[in-house]
């Protein structure tokens, strides 16, 4: 599948053009090698720009993994005739992120557009892989968005765009409302109140767990350390990296999950498993907390036997008196790749999918993605959904207030596969053989440290 | 064209299966050479590009290392002095040499009794029993792995469900204890059909004369089977036996599908393979990668070497 | 990178698989004692019957898995179906997922599988006869560099091979799966053993005598003889490159171009994927029991040509 070349023809418009287009026609086919096009505040494209090019026949690649996004694809396609976009699932996470350095470091093969989660970003930042959307977009976007989710998209010293942002995943919990009913448990506000629902309806039913903590999931574990105060990632955008997973928020953390999993009060399946499903279809689980905002959705195609029967509440909190404290689990974003031959329309794809409002409300009500827009978060037609599921409970609502509660100063490594990968070895790990969980944290900043040292960072 | 009606002429044995040949470069050699160049060439080009040249890349690489910040630098040996400190890697060679211990010789074990009962001709449905062994092998790794996974699956597998109703506790196959006896489980599953089938066809080849004294002698199957029958394949034995060590130190479909339903228990450095996949793939070290499975290569040829000289040491020994 | 799951071949030092041996009767019937019809044993039928559950028992239960709906699939005894039959409703689910994706995967498989096996039988073919009957410079060198490649782990080529395909512009594309699988030295080597025992000198010294080219012996002469030799090896290539997983899963990124193992194995990661996964159980494992039937109705009708071709030489010593 070869990427279209851009034509003699669009080379000659583009000449005779404004010397920006030229300029970037040229680079476009020259391959760009030189990522002149990134370097410094690059000038705004004009709009005339932007129309020309949507104007001219253009075939782009885009990877992702989002079901049926052909739908706000075609609407893109319907509101830019001359542009087709070829949608390819080469996978999901980890598979899609192997083919994707694959192709960047082949230099060839790699799509013009992709979807890359929020703790992803700045990895391909790092390999000088992404198109700064800086010039491309209206400069007014970055009001348009959930300041928190905005924020991570961009590069660390917040000059750079990199990504649209396209889904979020506040934390908050959803609950068995019939389960906790029966043994008079209240919704859990606080850890405290969390932990004690959890041994009283333990030992209530044998049978029964409050939740499930997985030992394969390194998201969920790192929102939680985020929802803690503990601010475990950094860096300096070159070559210094922070790396604090044995703070004490981050200790505080793995010490409450260690007591509970340690007493049995709570199960540690692997999530996403079929056990794990069948554990919330038939009440193994009587919650699933802390999750994410798009989980009341997916709980609806895979527990459908349990319609009615469940709640959203807010995530339990540290601090019972202060204001309430989220974090976030979860999201992705659309990136564009630096190595496209049509900057232009690539960045307009990624920038309209997720910012125009059809599109954004179509991916939010049918594939459930939860929406970053401040628009889409509030339109009634979003907010409004009182589903069936949650017996009649607006949940897109409970989730769109806990959004607004996400701590915006959370940064993460540029390497988080291989820091999820080896945090799975040590504190998954000790999760799912019910071991020393806060030793664990020490084994994983040693193998991060370890690590980051190898790859040439200095450690901080 | 079957096999079955492929006849020899019945000609005067030749000794060696060598053609007749001339001293020095009479035009008769050389226009056998050439043909023997044209025929082995699409071949050998096949094979230069496909796997000496990224071999010889693979090791060019190894030599290197590519750091995230600070690029490429020439470190000559670095990546392999690192590998055989590094406990990921001996751990997972020593697993497979576990595995290997435990798994080959059953595996082999069983199908070498297979193909003899098959061979012996002492049972009903031959033909049925001899597929229904043999058809695993048509099944795909992935799904094999897939299908045992659910078979293992603690709380909807048969095993589990049976057992519930007994009142009893299923083993649990997929923890940290059972898992390697379950891939073993698996991969037998899969090959003991494939070793019978190569096994049994060296038995059908056996010469009949072999049997004549032993037909005199008045021994028994057992008898039969164990002083004429076996020496008699032992090449194919051999055979199976390289075939089996190199599968198992080169496992990874299986425990890496097992992995999605035990991600705890099947680390990222399980198996070599996999250790060496994920070294490329999510630590971004594919120079290291490719030292580690250089290395793995080299304990491969050392084992399947020590394989046939122990038994050719036995064989000399027999003499 | 070959695509032998477990197979390699073994080096070569004058070990005792390549012992020259002479052309010997194919047929084992005349065999001393087969005069004296064994006896059949009851017991040891049953026992291998038995033994036969253990094997047939995860196909079965795949069998029964697809008759049932993703509720049924956790809900009801393994081993027995369930009361409503969801078969029908599986396979069409698995036909029209994705646009009807599982076709294409179909397709894939048998092109990729069958390509890579005749071309690599053939390759493997006239490479051995030429190892077996000719004696030329550089000739065991070469075969030994070829056993001696096999040892190498498969994932010390990928990346390798990956870069360098990217580079040729061949990933993502059908040769990418199929060139690499071409390279058979376990084929090379069955077919060396093969073609010593089944091709008699005194033929090839005859033909010689007629007057014809070497190559046109080959063609009209060896080539007939080596068939069954040719099929197995053909056989065992098919079956591998069917069931190869890793080589595509590098190589490929459409869906479009998926075989059956990445694409049902991108399945199962889907359903185990995080949001906005479905969970498709049922249609894995219908989809998996579908892509079987293929490989055993082959197995059932090309069954003797394993035999014939292994026994006729390809194992012995």
């Amino acid at each position: 599948m070869s990427r279209t070349k851009i034509t003699w023809r669009r080379q000659a418009m583009g000449l005779t053009a404004g010397m920006a287009v030229a300029a970037l026609a040229l680079t476009a086919c020259s391959g760009g090698g030189s990522g002149d096009k990134a370097t410094g505040p690059a000038a705004a494209i004009s709009q005339a720009d932007i129309d020309k090019a949507m104007t001219t026949p253009t075939k782009l690649t885009f990877w992702t993994w989002v079901p049926d996004i052909e739908n706000e694809v075609k609407l893109f396609e319907a509101a830019y005739p001359a542009i087709t976009v070829d949608v390819v699932n080469v996978g999901q996470g980890a598979d899609h992120y192997k083919k994707m350095r694959s192709a960047l470091q082949a230099g060839k093969g790699a799509p013009d557009v992709a979807q890359i989660e929020f703790q992803h970003v700045q990895s391909f930042a790092l390999g000088d892989n992404l198109l700064d959307l800086t010039p491309y977009i209206p400069a007014s976007t970055s009001a348009d968005y959930v300041p928190w989710v905005w924020k991570q998209v961009l590069s660390t010293d917040g000059s750079k765009i990199w990504s649209i942002p396209q889904d979020s995943g506040p934390m908050g919990g959803l609950y068995r409302d019939d389960i906790l009913k029966a043994h008079n448990i209240a919704v859990p506000t606080t850890w405290d109140e969390f932990a004690t629902a959890a041994k009283t309806l333990h030992a209530a039913d044998p049978n029964v767990y409050l939740t499930n903590m997985p030992g394969n999931d390194m998201g969920q574990f790192t929102a939680m350390l985020w929802q803690a105060g503990a601010r475990p990632f950094g860096w300096d955008g070159d070559k210094q990296v922070t790396i604090n997973v044995t703070s004490p928020e981050a200790t505080k953390v793995a010490q409450y999950w260690q007591d509970l999993i340690q007493a049995g009060d709570v199960s540690v399946d692997p999530d996403f498993t079929d056990t794990w499903y069948q554990g919330l279809a038939n009440g193994k689980y009587a919650g699933w907390a802390p999750t994410a905002a798009w989980a009341p959705v997916f709980l609806q195609g895979t527990a459908a036997n349990t319609s009615g029967l469940w709640r959203a509440a807010n995530i339990p909190q540290w601090d019972a008196s202060g204001s309430p404290v989220s974090a976030n689990w979860g999201g992705s974003s659309d990136a564009v790749m630096k190595s496209t031959q049509n900057p232009i329309a690539a960045a307009q794809l990624a920038l309209w999918i997720n910012h125009d409002p059809a599109s954004t409300l179509m991916l939010a009500n049918t594939q459930f993605l939860f929406p970053t827009t401040n628009a889409t978060l509030t339109s009634k037609e979003f907010s409004d959904l009182a589903p069936e599921f949650y017996g009649g409970q607006k949940v897109n609502q409970v989730f769109a207030d806990i959004s607004k509660t996400v701590p915006e100063d959370f940064s993460w490594l540029p390497f988080m596969d291989y820091a999820y990968s080896a945090g799975q070895e040590s504190v998954g790990k000790a999760i799912a053989d019910k071991g020393d969980i806060v030793g664990a944290l020490k084994a994983w900043q040693d193998a991060l440290t370890t690590y980051a040292k190898q790859q040439g960072f200095t450690v901080k | 064209m079957t096999a079955a009606d492929v006849r020899l002429p019945q000609g005067p044995p030749t000794t060696p299966t060598e053609p007749v040949r001339r001293r020095g470069p009479s035009p008769m050699r050389r226009r056998e050479n050439a043909a023997a160049y044209i025929l082995i060439t699409p071949f050998v080009v096949v094979f230069a590009l496909f796997i000496v040249v990224p071999l010889v890349y693979s090791g060019y690489l190894s030599l290197f290392r590519d750091q995230l910040v600070g690029g490429t630098t020439f470190v000559a040996l670095d990546n392999y002095t690192r590998a055989l400190t590094d406990s990921s890697f001996l751990t997972g060679v020593g697993r497979m040499a576990i595995f290997l211990l435990i798994q080959v010789p059953i595996m082999l074990g069983l199908a070498l009794v297979f193909a003899l009962l098959l061979d012996s001709g002492v049972l009903y449905l031959q033909r049925f029993v001899r597929l229904g062994i043999f058809i695993p092998y048509a099944v795909p790794s992935v799904i094999a792995a897939l299908m045992w996974g659910y078979l293992y699956g603690p709380d909807f597998g048969p095993a589990a469900q049976i057992a519930k109703n007994l009142h009893i506790s299923a083993p649990p196959f997929l923890s940290q204890n059972w898992m390697l006896g379950s891939i073993m489980n698996i991969v037998s599953w899969e090959f003991i059909g494939y070793n019978m089938i190569i096994l049994y066809a060296a038995l059908r080849s056996i010469p009949s004369e072999l049997f004549d004294a032993a037909a005199v002698d008045g021994a028994g199957r057992v008898r039969t089977a164990w002083s004429i029958k076996i020496p008699a394949i032992r090449p194919a034995i051999i055979l199976t036996a390289i075939f089996s060590v190199i599968g198992s130190f080169q496992l990874f479909n299986e425990p890496n599908l097992l992995r999605t339903i035990a991600p705890n228990v099947i680390g990222i450095d399980y198996t070599p393979n996999m250790y060496a996949y994920n070294l490329a793939f999510i630590n971004r070290d594919s120079n290291y990668a490719a030292a580690i499975a250089f290395i793995l290569g080299v304990v491969i040829m050392v084992v399947s070497y020590s394989v046939q000289l122990s038994t050719q040491r036995k064989e000399r020994a027999a003499r | 990178m070959t695509t032998q799951t477990a197979a390699g071949g073994p080096t070569r030092t004058g070990s005792p698989l390549d012992r020259p041996s002479p052309p010997r009767q194919r047929s084992r019937r005349s065999r001393a004692y087969s005069s004296d019809r064994p006896r059949r044993s009851i017991v040891l039928t049953v026992v291998m019957c038995a033994v036969l559950l253990y094997f047939l028992i995860p196909l079965w239960w795949l069998l029964v898995a697809s008759t049932k709906s993703n509720a049924n699939l956790f809900s009801t005894f393994g081993l027995w179906f369930s009361s409503t039959n969801s078969l029908w409703v599986n396979i069409q689910t698995v036909f029209t997922s994705d646009n009807g994706v599982y076709l294409l995967w179909l397709r894939n498989s048998l092109v990729y599988s069958v390509t890579s096996a005749v071309g690599s039988a053939f390759l493997a073919t006239m490479a051995g006869y030429a190892f077996a009957k000719y004696r030329f410079p550089g000739g065991n060198a070469i075969f030994s560099g070829i056993l001696g490649a096999i040892m190498i782990p498969m994932t010390a080529l990928t990346i390798p091979t990956y870069l360098l395909f990217a580079n040729a512009g061949l990933t993502n594309t059908p040769w990418a799966v199929i060139l690499p699988s071409l390279a058979s030295p376990f084929g090379v080597y069955l077919m060396r053993v093969y073609a010593a025992d089944s091709v008699d000198d005194t033929l090839i010294e005859a033909a010689r005598v007629d007057g014809a080219g070497e190559l046109r012996i080959f063609f009209t002469v060896a080539l007939r003889l080596l068939s069954p030799g040719l099929v197995t090896v053909l056989l065992f290539a098919l079956v591998s490159t069917w069931n190869n997983y890793f080589l595509p899963l590098i190589m490929l990124n459409s869906p479009d171009l998926y075989p059956l193992t990445v694409g049902l194995a991108q399945w199962q990661a889907t359903a185990a994927g995080g949001s906005g996964s479905r969970a498709l159980f049922s249609s894995i494992i219908t989809g998996s029991f579908l892509s079987i039937i293929p490989l055993v109705i082959a197995f059932l009708f090309l069954q003797r040509y394993w035999q014939s071709g292994l026994a006729s030489g390809a194992v012995k010593g």
